[in-house]
């Protein structure tokens, strides 16, 4: 049961109420939990997929987009491998705040992380940013774009399908010691993910 | 059952024997055969487990499976392996009945085995806890974080060096947070999270070699999520609730109880990184305004925290003060916080004032003294709020004077003075200079509050004396006001200040407290008695002087009086007493209000001496003409009034001469008494209207501050103050437009002779009365510049006497010459001294 091979820390950040929390419970449990409350702090939860054949555990680390709680949040960062980006397709404000939240994660992730933007909400009538915007923003800070809808079930699994791809490949083409079981997941760093092309769009 | 896990354990085999199972995939594969081959410690293992989960752990094999791990401890890591396996898989399959009896027999090996052999066996342990915190089910999580702690009470004797926390750090610190939708439940979780992260403290914090608890990465987690605990609850009890068992059920104690511990084990290097993330999160989360529990966090803080180190958390503080302006956006609202952070730290600022020492204990003073300036930089007048957190950080001054000791308070006050803005500069200088100095007098006088005095002597080193009376001349009515304050509380001793809060006459009435002036106050009296007097006595010549400014220094004088009466004082007293009296006649700045107000307060001084004296001929003499001003004139007794606008002319003080008090009758009663009044008879050494003039040369700055060198200068005050009194009409008239009233024209007009004549003469009388009751020091200093003239007389006289004898006779024997020379200097060196007396 043990047997995963990887073993990858995702980290989702973004402003309040843009759906993180309903991503990772779309993704982890299969549902999406109508009038989900704030996440307080940090909520986490797990989930093993297989890429090629090979057990990959994601640990996702769900932070609360409340600027109240944003200085536990940001000691999240450090030790994620991927950073999901999330903002609201139909909330404009939520993408303006895009350019803070880079600021933020240069200030205090780890400079090789994996950086996602996600438009959620697509399911929405209301949509304020145009596709292309986002796409645009995301190639211009070397980001992977996705839009989703936690709701609908849309472009959820392939989300976290392609981080766990990406990483993997991050980690096999450094080569570096792959998540070995009988070390155990206390000794912290597993498989540290290389500076892989972010800048490409998958 | 058994089989058929055993055929699927095969899977992930170590030895020969599971690697032969693995080929056994047939499920119809016989059991007994099975289980034969498979090694011991599985059979013991597969054991302890019941055929249905509601049995719970089979007790008896489970003391078996001790037994045998205890027995070849060397087996205890593959124990532990297969046991996470078994409970992963029941994870899995949701089986949580079978997670928690594998998670017990994990707990109970744990605790049988030594701690030689668990390094190994702690491996699998941890795994198996973190295998349960992932999982969904609070229940597990719950499971899983007792075993913990349990866990983190075990003293390990061998390190393990990498061993990593920070997944548990990370999930604890989440569990803190955990926002699930039924209540009991939530809080189980929480309180869950809090055990883990004191577990967590626990195990590593005593241990360098483990994982440094202390950084960042990890505090920026635990402490906001027990910070976040402690927030939520209904109302903060006051501080030392650390014990009772039953408190701890609730997250916010135990998250409190959790700080206390962290925030008790931290080392002066580790102080910061706890701070840190306490002082981010109280801005992330608002909890300044109010800010109750960031009183009550601070003084957590402060009661645990290693007494040594406890200055630390006042620097962090105050340094804090001006943080995080760029983020609100509303000054206002910035300000607010500022002024409550600053309430905060006079809260706790007392608490670090017993264990400060040395040098920190006027970096404290000195940060608190550069904010207010800043704020005084940055005040507008206006803002109540800038106001509020000036009076904060005055208060924690006070505070924190309040807690040292008596010796230091002097120091303090010593150095807040010397930041003062000198006199000269409020004069002439900005509006914040002003500011900053009735701001810095105000903690003087908060300091001075706290301070006891005992001896007047120690309460007012020179230095500091001279200090303070050179700030009362140039500053404002209100800072004057706040001068005289700190004087009360510093003179002070017996609590009769209020009782002397406004003049009276009613002197019996007042329960005074008197008592015997003791020897060393006499000292300081006859030293310094005479720059006390007359600071005072200018203080009240001025024209801008409020009934407050009056009262106050009533009051100061009062004090004096209680404090320091005695036979040796009470001619100096009295002499004070009859100047203020004659001042408020023949001083042309004072308004009539004022000149009452003088005549008010000298009345009910010279009642309050002879009370404090015990003289009654003196009384009665006091009380006729109380007596009599009672029946003409009750504005020439006390209380003060603001204005006495419906006087009639003949009623002002100066024509009431029968009402005042006669320096003759007062000497004669003195004597009667057995005082010697030489000094009382002759004129008084106060000089009225000098001090109007903007260069003041009073004789405690010639004396003791300026320093002035020689004779010539000392009488140069003089002549000036002649030339500028010749003519008071006109300039003062000029330089005081606003104030012109009928009644100073005709001062201007009918006194100057008479009131001209007699300063002249009392100016006279000031130069012999100086050499009569200065102290020696001036004195010394005084009759040091005529050395110079000693000088230049030697040197004439050398020239007068070389010149005749050079041309005279060139081959003069250098002899006769040696015996002229040597012969001169004993006239030239005595004869300054003849002089002077």
């Amino acid at each position: 049961m043990e047997d995963y091979k990887f073993l990858f820390k995702v980290v989702l950040v973004g402003n309040a109420g843009v759906g993180k929390t309903c991503l990772v419970r779309r993704f982890t449990q299969g549902l999406f939990p109508p009038g989900q409350g704030a996440t307080i702090g940090v909520d986490f939860m797990i989930k093993t997929v297989e890429v090629d054949g090979e057990k990959v555990k994601l640990q996702i680390w769900d932070t609360a987009g409340q600027e109240r709680f944003r200085s536990i949040t940001q000691s999240y960062y450090r030790s994620a491998h991927a950073l999901i980006l999330v903002y609201d397709i139909s909330c404009q404000p939520t993408f303006d705040c895009l350019p803070d939240w880079l600021r933020e994660i240069e200030e205090y992730a780890n400079n090789k992380v994996l950086r996602i933007l996600v438009g959620n909400k697509t399911d929405r009538e209301d949509r304020e940013i145009p596709r292309h915007i986002g796409e645009d923003f995301a190639q211009r800070h070397g980001m992977y774009f996705l839009e989703t809808s936690a709701k609908e079930a849309e472009n959820v699994e392939r989300l976290f399908m392609e981080i766990a791809v990406e990483l993997m490949e991050q980690a096999k083409c450094k080569e570096l010691p792959k998540y070995d079981g009988s070390l155990g997941p206390i000794n912290g760093k597993t498989t540290s993910v290389g500076d892989g092309s972010c800048c490409l769009r998958s | 059952m058994s089989f058929v896990k055993c055929c699927f354990e095969a899977g992930e085999g170590h030895d020969f024997l599971d690697s032969f199972v693995q080929k056994c995939t047939d499920p119809g594969c016989c059991c007994g055969c099975c289980s034969a081959l498979r090694p011991r410690y599985k059979r013991l293992v597969d054991n302890i487990f019941p055929a249905i989960p509601q049995d719970g752990l089979v007790k008896t094999n489970m003391e078996k499976l001790t037994f045998y791990s205890l027995s070849s401890p060397e087996k205890l890591d593959r124990i532990g392996e297969y046991l996470f396996q078994k409970a992963s898989r029941d994870i899995y399959r949701r089986r949580h009945g079978f997670v928690i009896i594998a998670m017990e027999a994990m707990d109970q090996l744990l605790v049988a085995c030594h701690s030689q052999t668990l390094n190994l066996f702690v491996e699998s342990f941890l795994k198996m806890v973190q295998k349960l915190l992932e999982s969904t089910d609070p229940q597990l999580q719950i499971l899983a974080t007792q075993s913990f702690v349990r866990f983190a009470n075990i003293e390990e004797d061998t390190p393990s060096y990498h061993r990593r926390y920070d997944f548990f750090v990370s999930k604890f610190s989440a569990m803190c947070h955990s926002n699930h939708i039924d209540k009991p439940t939530r809080d189980s979780i929480r309180l869950a999270g809090i055990q883990g992260l004191q577990g967590v403290i626990r195990k590593t914090v005593s241990d360098d070699l483990v994982e440094n608890i202390w950084e960042a990465q990890h505090m920026d987690k635990i402490v906001p999520s027990l910070l976040y605990n402690m927030q939520t609850a209904e109302k903060y009890d006051t501080v030392l609730c650390m014990e009772g068992g039953a408190g701890e059920e609730q997250p916010a104690r135990l998250a409190e109880a959790c700080l206390r511990e962290l925030v008790g084990r931290a080392s002066f290097g580790h102080i910061r990184s706890v701070l840190r993330p306490v002082l981010t999160h109280f801005d992330r989360h608002e909890l300044w305004i109010p800010n109750d529990f960031a009183v009550h966090t601070f003084k957590i803080i402060m009661f645990s925290i290693q007494a040594q180190y406890s200055y630390s958390v006042v620097e962090a503080l105050m340094q804090h003060l001006d943080a995080g302006g760029n983020r609100s956006g509303d000054p206002r609202d910035y300000t607010r916080v500022r002024a409550a952070r600053a309430a905060v730290l006079s809260n706790i600022v007392a608490i670090a004032a017993a264990d400060s020492v040395g040098p920190s204990v006027l970096e404290i003073i000195n940060n608190l003294l550069t904010n207010l300036r800043a704020s005084v930089a940055r005040d507008s007048e206006k803002e109540t709020d800038e106001k509020l957190y000036q009076e904060a950080l005055i208060n924690a001054l006070g505070e924190f004077a309040d807690h040292l000791p008596d010796f230091q308070k002097i120091d303090i006050m010593m150095f807040i003075i010397n930041k003062v803005p000198s006199s000269q500069r409020a004069n002439k200088g900005t509006k914040a200079d002003a500011m900053l100095q009735s701001i810095l007098l105000k903690s003087l006088l908060k300091v001075g509050t706290t301070y006891r005095t005992v001896e007047l002597s120690k309460a007012f080193p020179a230095a500091f004396l001279e200090a303070l009376l050179r700030l009362g001349g140039g500053a404002g009515a209100r800072a004057r006001t706040t001068l005289q304050r700190i004087l009360h509380t510093l003179l002070d001793r017996r609590d009769n200040a209020p009782r002397l809060a406004s003049p009276t006459v009613e002197v019996c009435e007042l329960g005074l407290i008197v008592e015997k002036c003791s020897r060393q106050d006499l000292i300081f009296f006859s030293k310094h008695g005479y720059a006390l007097f007359s600071s005072l006595y200018e203080g009240l010549q001025l024209e801008s002087n409020t009934m407050e400014n009056v009262e106050a220094i009533y009051t100061t004088l009062a004090l004096i009086c209680i404090e320091l009466a005695s036979e040796e004082t009470v001619c100096d007293i009295m002499q004070l007493i009859l100047a203020i009296q004659q001042s408020s006649l023949s001083n042309p700045v004072l308004s009539v209000a004022q000149q009452c107000q003088l005549q008010a307060i000298s009345i009910s001084l010279a009642a309050l001496l002879p009370h404090v004296m015990m003289h009654t001929r003196l009384t009665d003499y006091i009380n006729k003409i109380i007596a009599a001003r009672r029946e003409e004139a009750p504005h020439l007794l006390p209380p003060l009034q603001e204005d006495y606008d419906d006087l009639p002319p003949a009623k002002m003080p100066n024509k009431l001469p029968y009402l005042m008090m006669d320096q003759m009758a007062l000497c004669d009663l003195l004597k009667s008494h057995g005082v010697d009044v030489t000094r009382l008879s002759s004129t008084s050494p106060y000089t009225a209207g000098n001090v109007a003039l903007p260069h003041r040369h009073s004789w405690v700055e010639a004396g003791a501050a300026q320093g002035r060198d020689s004779l010539a200068e000392i009488t140069a005050p003089g002549t000036e103050l002649d030339s500028a009194n010749s003519s008071p009409g006109v300039q003062r008239a000029n330089g005081t437009a606003s104030c012109v009233s009928l009644e100073a024209l005709r001062r201007a007009a009918g006194g100057p002779s008479a009131a001209e004549r007699r300063d002249a003469e009392r100016r006279r009388a000031t130069l012999n009365n100086a050499f009569r009751t200065a102290p020696f020091d001036h004195l010394l200093h005084i009759t040091q510049p005529k050395y110079e003239i000693k000088d230049k007389l030697e040197e004439i006289f050398n020239s007068i006497s070389e010149e005749p004898l050079l041309p005279g006779s060139g081959a003069c024997s250098p002899a006769a010459h040696k015996s002229y020379t040597s012969a001169v200097p004993p006239y030239t060196k005595y004869f300054p001294e003849l002089f002077l007396y």
